[in-house]
């Protein structure tokens, strides 16, 4: 089998491959890659090289990991997940990514597509409106500084308690949107400063909102999907994709240089800059990961606000409340992030790095309501293919710390996508296709288009094939939002 | 003192990269900082109304450009601009140099700029600042 690696590749099954410790130096761990054999074949000499780094780092338990999405990223791949004992191991930026608690909200609502289609082009126009996209884009929401450190401290409960969505929302949100041990005092003024004026906002690169339709032929789990409150018959649901914004992207730089530093005073050593880490328990690994859940929960705020102007949007393109509507949260959670779980092991602080917590059925961690479906999970497809609602299994907490993909994964640089496609004539071409777009940039429009990306069900037949992900249903794009 | 930039195509799938070039580190330093304002949104569709200085001083060349660009990604969220050029200034004065800038631009407003990436941080994957013979060269990827 001919692969972009000169490395040792075993298979362990149809959909799991693994490189073993004796293919680099210091590696303390095997390195394992869930993917298809085609999904392999495909994947970039980086992801190889990467999570063989990855395997090296101190602390590390089991196996480094990488999802069937998988491509090269900054120290870890994108598609990374590595956990590690939470005395003896460490906390790497690289691990989270630039935009903490990038992650994927998926709102249901009782519209069908012959509700939405022709006021569709106003939908979107709103929505459009409504939720400021792309660069340097200030939000509506204005905050004291006071504010914003009770948002990083309280997430999206500090948004439902004014009036931005539902106390019921979160108990849809991966840890009701408030993850706990958030400190705004180990947050830099730039961070702040940086992100103080963009709640609600969108941002641009691959972030997105979408409306989508949900069809009958296209859900895989009916039982599960009625659940989770997808009821399909061309069902109408919004996902929404987007981060922590300029301050969690302050709070990883002003972390990736302490810790550049920090390594040399820890004795700590790596195979690649970007894989900058620190003790979990030196006072650089604790300040990180508080400040690192001041911007998680930052994100899931942002998350929220956008809702509530979603909720804003539809209400009044359609003339009835969104409780009227039926638009209630299916779920949200997050792709970039590092959290301490509990496994046979004992703590361990899981890195997911563009790779979604995926619990299973019997996990306690889970709210009531998804303990007999398992786990939402939420991963994006390019905006012109589709994308999936699928949940976790108990099989994915018992292999890869309860992780699954995240989206597609790329198979071109953004330079590559804009020389084959204009932006306009691919925004024309979506909507010949039935797709409305609307981009802030066209060059960005471009830049994402469907063929600088994986095929996602290829990604998802493959972590299904995996048993750590079972898909519900497939969601097709009707219309977006692009920064 | 002249000086270029091209994007490279083969690396950095989900971001964007670049090489620039410059028969001056100084020259250098501006081939940089105008890929970045590039990146950003096309400077000439931007107005010349909000203006920003900045004086930067390290030991080390490399440290001192990454500081730069990353503050230069800083105010275009923290003010909500985009920017058309950024004129600068490098000295070296015992074993430090000096950056003197001032980013000079306009508020965020798509009706009237081009607008392209959202830059969110200045990575060091694959950084790298050196000379070859009389050319000093950077490469550089923005996660965006």
């Amino acid at each position: 089998m001919k692969l972009n690696t000169g490395m040792t590749v075993n298979r362990i099954s149809d959909d799991v491959w693994e490189i073993p410790t004796t293919e680099k130096s210091d590696m303390l761990v095997p390195a394992r890659i869930y993917a298809s054999r085609t999904l392999l074949q495909t994947m970039d000499e980086g992801v190889f090289d990467q999570v063989t780094n990855v395997a090296c780092l101190p602390g590390i338990r089991r196996y480094a990991l990488c999802m069937p999405d998988g491509h090269w990223g900054y120290g870890f791949p994108i598609g990374g997940v590595a956990a590690f004992d939470v005395r003896d191991g460490v906390i790497s930026p690289g691990g989270v990514g630039y935009d903490v608690n990038c992650g994927m909200r998926l709102i249901r609502t009782d519209l069908t597509l012959a509700d939405v289609q022709p006021k569709l082009e106003r939908l979107m126009t709103e929505l459009f409106r409504k939720v400021p996209a792309g660069v340097g884009a200030a939000g509506s929401v204005k905050l004291s500084r006071g504010d914003l450190d009770a948002v990083m401290v309280q997430g999206a409960r500090w948004c439902v308690e004014r009036g931005y969505g539902w106390h019921r929302d979160l108990d849809r949100i991966e840890e009701g949107g408030r993850i706990s041990g958030a400190d705004p005092s180990v947050v830099s003024d730039q961070a702040v400063t940086r992100g103080i004026g963009q709640l609600g906002t969108l941002g641009s690169g691959n972030h997105y909102l979408e409306v989508q339709v949900a069809s009958n032929d296209r859900i895989f789990d009916p039982s599960t999907a009625t659940a989770l409150g997808v009821t399909g018959q061309d069902q109408i649901v919004v996902m929404v994709h987007c981060g922590s914004r300029g301050f969690g992207h302050q709070v990883a730089s002003d972390y990736l240089k302490v810790f550049g530093k920090a390594m040399r005073r820890h004795g700590i050593s790596v195979k690649d800059p970007q894989l900058a880490c620190a003790p979990f328990q030196s006072t650089e690994g604790q300040e990180y990961f508080a400040a690192m859940n001041c911007a998680a929960n930052t994100a899931f705020a942002n998350r929220q606000v956008i809702t509530h102007h979603v909720r804003q949007a539809f209400a009044l393109v359609f003339g009835r409340s969104s409780e009227e509507l039926g638009m209630e949260l299916v779920y949200d959670v997050a792709h970039n992030i590092a959290k301490v779980e509990r496994y046979a092991e004992g703590e361990l602080l899981v890195h997911r790095k563009g790779a979604t917590r995926a619990f299973g059925p019997g996990s306690m961690e889970l709210p009531p309501v998804f303990r007999t479906t398992g786990q939402p999970v939420i991963c994006g497809g390019s905006m012109e293919t589709g994308s999936y609602l699928l949940v976790g299994t108990d099989r994915a907490v018992a292999e890869t710390f309860g992780s699954t993909m995240h989206g597609s994964g790329r198979t071109m640089s953004r330079a590559q996508a804009k020389k084959q496609v204009r932006g306009e004539q691919l925004q024309q071409q979506m909507r010949q296709r039935g797709i409305l777009v609307k981009a802030v940039s066209m060059s960005g429009l471009a830049e994402e288009a469907g063929v600088a990306y994986k095929n996602i069900s290829e990604v998802v037949e493959s972590v299904e094939g995996a048993g750590i992900t079972k898909k519900v249903a497939e969601l097709r794009p009707i219309g977006n939002i692009k920064g | 003192m002249s000086s270029s930039f091209r994007f490279l195509e083969d690396i950095a799938l989900a971001d964007i990269a670049f090489e620039a070039e410059g028969d001056s580190l100084e020259a250098l330093f501006q081939g940089a900082t105008q890929a970045l304002l590039e990146i950003m949104a096309d400077p000439m569709t931007v107005a010349a109304c909000w203006q920003q200085r900045s004086v930067k001083k390290d030991a080390a060349a490399d440290e001192l450009l990454i500081e730069w660009l990353s503050e230069i990604v800083y105010w275009k969220d923290a003010a909500s601009v985009v920017f058309r050029e950024a004129p600068l200034t490098l000295s070296r004065t015992g074993d430090r140099w000096t950056l003197e800038a001032v980013l000079i631009g306009a508020p965020v407003d798509p009706a009237a700029q081009t607008l392209r990436n959202d830059v969110k941080g200045v990575t060091r994957h694959l950084y790298r600042l050196e000379q070859e013979g009389p050319v000093w060269k950077v490469r550089v990827v923005v996660d965006v």
